[in-house]
């Protein structure tokens, strides 16, 4: 059977976010959580796949309890099974001990043959955990995947396209492997009536710092992170431009001179 | 027909002087936009001058030396009307509300805002939200000014819960075209005391006075709220679903429909394809779009459940849910989205917005179809199936505009006729401007037309406000019997 690992997170709203303009930080208090919007085109993608072939969805993500919610939305929409790494260990953690974790817990309930991750998230915005955690699971990757083309679990590969920045690629790689989606072709589903009153009820599998075997003390939350963020500001915008257009090239060029002329540039 | 006066210099001075040169336009300086409103089909005229007026006291001066002099003057909100409403059909002096812009003040013992005219739908929503109260009307049209909703009693998506705009006025100022300023209604509650003044101006459309100020009702916001959809194969399965909704005791904010063309044209429009086309390997080809509130969480399930024996028993594909925040934004604003959609793949459009009985819906959007394609027109239809206010889109992007035009008139005479054939009205919503004069008057008869004519001249005796629009006529012959 086919199994599929998906990788989400719960992300604050982020229309709903604002940045305190006096220290820098996010003001997320009374803001309400939703799913990393890009994470449901990882989901999506794997929910198509099981559809055709299907297979078995796994959906974790780490965070404070009340991530479970982004869980059960997983669960309404077709995951199997839905797994929640917390505890007050974990953190402060960044992507480096985030994919350690979410690696170590991962593997001690299966493997998997393929799994998705949003392309990025709409807080961090890092795009760091993908490929971090295809190198912790060990298998091959794919980043800013937009279509899967074909499956062939015998010959362990899969064909997929690739956005790029003047086209597609198309690649085939081999099974284990792990992709980063892109919304292109995955616009995710609405749930129905029966699957979110089915995931309302669901387990959870639970799993704090000491349900998960070997785990380096060392190597998670903040101690765990090889970044720390001293500061977050806004970012200062460029003046806009002026655009030049005289009808010619060689009268946009006259009309460009004469202004940089008249400032004393030239 | 009323004989008017000219613009004269000195008169445009006069104006000038009483809102002062900021506000005030003459000829070239006039924006285009001020000699039209959302559908250009019914025709566009330019006025001599535009007042952007900021109080009370400059619309009553504007007034009383318009009716001295005889100037037509047609008051304007955001212009988003549909039926020309806002149209200065004989030039003149128009008088836009847009700067009235100001929510007054908040009353949270008596739960209602006092707010100028201008403030835009949206953004007063959005206050009363940010002041924990819920302002109940929610036409699709967001950026409509609250006096122009209150002058075409505009309905939208949570009438069927809710009732329409009139059932928010509590009371008013309202200037006269007279310019005499006059406070209708108090805000309280109820009122048996005597003839309302208050509810005849809502829906008056600025022929009998131009509204100010408002205080509105308000209501607490409901604590949770879930939206629904329910796609089937068919349009006319989806329509005979209603009123089994309304009978599973679940008291729906909003029941709306969509057939399958205006979701693809809003999909390729917006690039927000979240209602499906597709599903379960079955085509859609008309949805539901229900909306359930209720006080826990606990309390919307069991609704849901009720709706979801509802949906299989009606043959729906399924229940799909609409729950988060990000979900019922991309879903609600698709749907508001649609009249925009349409406008913007089509060449020529002419509109109807009539309300007929909900069990009579199906037939009626069958009929209009085939009327339309009869006349080598293609039609887009969706609305308020809980109320049975039907927008209908009659459109052609391969005619000329005076091969559509008698054309178009073919359709509308015949689905009109057809509507009140069925006992309906002819306006749920978007009111009769000057655009469906003629087919309000069919439908309420010579006698109330009449009375409504002399309604207008007990308002207005020299006739200067907006002229030509619901029960006046601008052209020779026509007019009071």
């Amino acid at each position: 059977m086919l199994k599929i690992l998906v990788c989400v997170k719960q992300v604050p709203d982020i229309d709903l976010v604002k940045m305190d303009p006096e220290t820098g930080n996010l003001v997320r208090d009374g803001v309400p959580s939703m799913i990393n919007p890009l994470d449901m085109n990882a989901l999506e993608a794997a929910l198509r796949l099981k559809e055709d072939m299907g297979g078995e969805i796994t959906a974790i993500t780490m965070g404070p309890p009340a991530a479970e919610a982004v869980l059960r939305e997983c669960l309404a929409l077709g995951a199997d099974r839905a797994v929640l790494v917390t505890g007050r260990e974990f953190g402060g953690a960044d992507t480096l001990s985030t994919s350690y974790v979410i690696a170590k817990a991962a593997l001690q309930l299966g493997s998997y043959d393929l799994i998705f991750c949003g392309k990025e998230t709409v807080d961090g915005a890092t795009g760091q955990m993908g490929s971090q955690l295809a190198e912790r699971f060990g298998t091959s990757q794919v980043t800013s995947m937009s279509l899967i083309k074909s499956l062939d679990m015998e010959r362990g590969s899969i064909v997929v396209e690739r956005e790029v920045e003047k086209g597609v690629e198309t690649i085939e790689a081999r099974i284990p492997c792990l992709f980063t989606v892109e919304k292109t072709n995955y616009q995710p589903r609405l749930p129905n009536y029966r699957g979110k009153k089915a995931a309302r009820t669901a387990k959870i599998i639970t799993m704090g710092p000491g349900d998960i075997e070997g785990l380096d003390e060392k190597l998670i939350g903040v101690p765990g992170s090889g970044t720390i963020v001293p500061r977050i500001y806004p970012p200062v915008l460029p003046e806009a431009g002026q655009i030049i257009d005289e009808g010619s090239a060689a009268a946009s060029a006259v009309k460009l001179c004469a202004i940089l002329a008249a400032e004393g540039r030239i | 027909m009323e004989k008017y006066g000219k613009l004269s210099p000195e008169l445009m001075e006069e104006l000038r002087a009483i809102v002062g040169k900021e506000r005030f336009f003459t000829g070239e300086d006039i924006d285009p936009n001020y000699s039209h409103d959302e559908m250009p089909i019914y025709g566009s005229h330019m006025p001599e001058a535009v007042c952007e007026v900021e109080s009370t006291r400059e619309v009553s001066e504007i007034l009383k030396l318009c009716n001295e002099h005889r100037i037509p003057v047609t008051p304007r909100g955001a212009g988003t009307g549909l039926v020309g409403g806002a149209v200065p059909l004989l030039g003149g002096v128009v008088i836009s509300t847009v700067r009235m812009n100001k929510i007054l003040d908040y009353d949270m013992k008596n739960l209602c805002v006092r707010t100028q005219v201008g403030v835009l739908l949206q953004d007063l929503a959005a206050d009363a939200a940010e002041h924990g109260l819920f302002y109940p009307p929610d036409p699709g049209e967001k950026t409509a000014t609250v006096g122009g909703n209150v002058a075409t009693n505009a309905g939208g998506m949570r009438a069927v819960k809710y009732g329409v705009t009139r059932d928010y006025v509590l009371a008013m100022t309202v200037v006269l075209p007279t310019g005499e300023i006059l406070e209708l209604g108090k805000a309280v509650c109820k009122s048996s005391s005597g003839y309302s003044l208050l509810q005849l101006m809502c829906g008056s459309e600025g022929t009998l006075g131009i509204i100010t100020e408002l205080t509105l009702k308000l209501i607490p916001a409901p604590p949770h709220d879930v939206s629904l959809l329910m796609p089937f194969e068919n349009l006319a399965d989806a329509i005979a679903s209603v009123p089994d909704i309304k009978l599973a005791k679940l008291d729906p904010q909003s029941i709306e429909f969509m057939d399958a063309d205006i979701v693809r044209s809003s999909a390729a429009f917006t690039g927000n394809s979240i209602f499906p086309q597709k599903l379960q390997g079955r085509e859609v080809g008309g949805c539901i779009l229900v909306t359930l509130v209720g006080n826990s969480e606990d309390e919307l399930y069991e609704k849901m459940d009720r709706l979801n024996d509802v949906a299989e028993k009606a043959g729906a594909i399924d229940l799909l849910v609409v729950d988060t925040p990000s979900l019922k934004k991309t879903v609600w604003s698709a749907r508001s989205s649609f009249l925009t959609a349409i406008e913007a793949d089509t060449k020529l459009v002419d509109e109807l917005d009539v309300v007929v009985p909900v069990d009579k819906i199906a037939e009626f959007l069958v009929y209009t179809r085939q009327v339309g394609e009869e006349q080598g027109l293609y039609v887009r239809n969706f609305g308020h199936a809980g109320d049975g206010n039907l927008h209908i889109y009659c459109c052609s992007n391969t005619m000329t505009e005076e091969e559509f035009i008698p054309r178009v008139k073919v359709v509308m005479g015949k689905c009109y006729s057809e509507c009140a054939r069925f006992g309906g009205q002819v306006s749920g919503e978007h009111a009769i401007g000057h655009a469906k004069k003629e087919y309000l008057r069919e439908s309420v008869g010579d006698t109330a037309f009449r009375l409504m004519s002399q309604i207008k001249r007990v308002f207005d005796p020299n006739m200067i406000l907006n002229p030509g629009k619901v029960c006046t006529y601008t052209e020779e012959g026509k007019g009071e019997d």
